[in-house]
């Protein structure tokens, strides 16, 4: 779990000097869960992981997990969020990586992908909860999204500015079709086995191919 | 077929309409085989011995759904007509109409097919070759029609549109959206990944 600390040196101004012992306890405790319930989230999806399970893997009680986690999505979207967050800065990177729009994309996307296809059945479950999730955990999850989806209206915004898109382009409807062939993608490797290669190349296909009406 | 057999096979319809009633109502995972049983007048055992699990009745809900909606279509098929655009937007527009009849059900059925845990005879959704097999129809027949450019690659076009078509629901399990309301978004969605392939415009003018 190398990015925990790594959350912490991000937001030194909210830290208190010097932690307690209380909170350093606490803060550990919160980060056994978190790990406890990354691997039974990947082997078993988010249905087939029950909290007393992701208790017991962590040596605690459930009364300890939920003094950290108010329930099971919560949890869940903490590591769906910690996933984000170390994705993102190569994903800005990956995005201003040429002066080509569709290339941009592509390598935006890639880096995802690479990340993702490595622990796909945490993605699997993260997708597959996505359909059924309530209000809270919905609106908190889109929050952890909005950094990625801006930045891929914002490559759109570039090319615009570059004179490769048209400027009466619908750039907020292509972001959204963009960003739906791209989850799509994910179908392909869990039912025909596609490796990250595979999809980042399909993806380079359909990217060419929703750009082309809009270009300038 | 035997009195068994009678008894098998109605036991059968008494679940999958049950199921399919508490899905849509109370959601597919707050529904237990229990619940299940209850509504269809049938003991938990005998939910068992005609399934393996919740997840293949949903599979088996969803299966006894493609039909009716396959002759839907069928039955729309002759009477489309305007652009490739148009007719793909009008076949888009009679799923999303069907399928938000029963919105949680199909819901639960795209959440099922994600789920790392997908069992062997659940057949996920997105795989109905009947369904992409139309679309395709249609897309080849634009090229004969001139709308569509002859080197288009469909199988492309046909994985954007499906892409389009599956995650726009996530608007109607996020933000309460009905088959109205998809099929506008629908509609504007297949009008930009078509634009991608009209004859010698595509890279001109927009």
């Amino acid at each position: 779990m190398n990015h925990i600390p790594m959350r912490v040196i991000a937001s030194p101004a909210v830290r208190p000097a010097k932690p307690t012992r209380r909170a350093l306890a606490k803060q550990r405790t919160r980060e056994k869960v978190l790990a406890a319930a990354r691997q039974l989230f990947t082997e078993r999806g988010y249905e087939g992981a029950t909290i007393r399970d992701i208790a017991k893997a962590a040596g605690m009680s459930t009364g300890a997990v939920f003094a950290s986690f108010a329930d099971k999505s919560e949890l869940f979207d903490e590591i769906l969020a910690q996933d984000y967050a170390l994705l993102n800065e190569a994903m800005q990177d990956a995005a201003r990586s040429s002066d080509d729009v569709a290339a941009n994309l592509t390598n935006l996307f890639s880096v995802a992908y690479r990340f993702h296809m490595s622990q796909l059945p945490l993605l699997q479950a993260g997708i597959s909860a996505s359909w059924t999730r309530s209000d809270v955990a919905e609106k908190r999850n889109r929050e952890a999204l909005k950094p990625v989806q801006t930045l891929v209206s914002d490559t759109l915004r570039s090319g615009v500015e570059r004179g490769e898109l048209s400027q009466r382009a619908d750039l907020r409807l292509i972001a959204g079709v963009l960003w739906d062939v791209y989850l799509a993608g994910y179908r392909r490797a869990v039912f025909d086995g596609w490796t990250a290669d595979d999809l980042t190349s399909r993806l380079s296909d359909q990217i060419n191919l929703i750009l082309a009406g809009a270009r300038s | 077929m035997g009195v068994r057999d009678a008894q098998k096979a109605a036991t059968r319809e008494k679940v999958l309409s049950a199921a399919r009633d508490l899905f849509h109502e109370i959601g597919y995972e707050e529904t237990t085989i229990r619940a299940i049983a209850d509504r269809a007048g049938v003991s938990v055992g005998s939910v068992f011995t005609t399934f393996s699990s919740k997840a293949d009745v949903l599979s088996q809900v969803m299966a006894d759904r493609v039909e009716p909606l396959q002759a839907e279509l069928v039955r729309v098929l002759p009477y489309l007509r305007g652009s490739t655009a148009d007719r793909i937007c009008s076949i888009f527009a009679i799923h999303y109409d069907f399928e938000c009849r029963r919105v949680k059900l199909f819901l639960a059925h795209i959440a099922a097919s994600f789920s790392p845990s997908l069992e062997e005879t659940t057949i996920p959704f997105g795989r109905n070759q009947g369904f992409r097999g139309m679309l395709l129809d249609i897309l080849a027949e634009g090229i004969t029609r001139g709308d569509i450019r002859p080197d288009a690659d469909l199988d492309l076009v046909l994985e954007c549109l499906m892409a389009a078509y599956a995650w726009n629901y996530s608007h109607a399990a996020q933000l309460g959206a009905d088959a109205v309301a998809l099929t506008a978004r629908m509609d504007k969605q297949v009008h930009i990944i078509l634009s991608g392939v009209r004859p010698q415009t595509s890279y001109g003018a927009m």
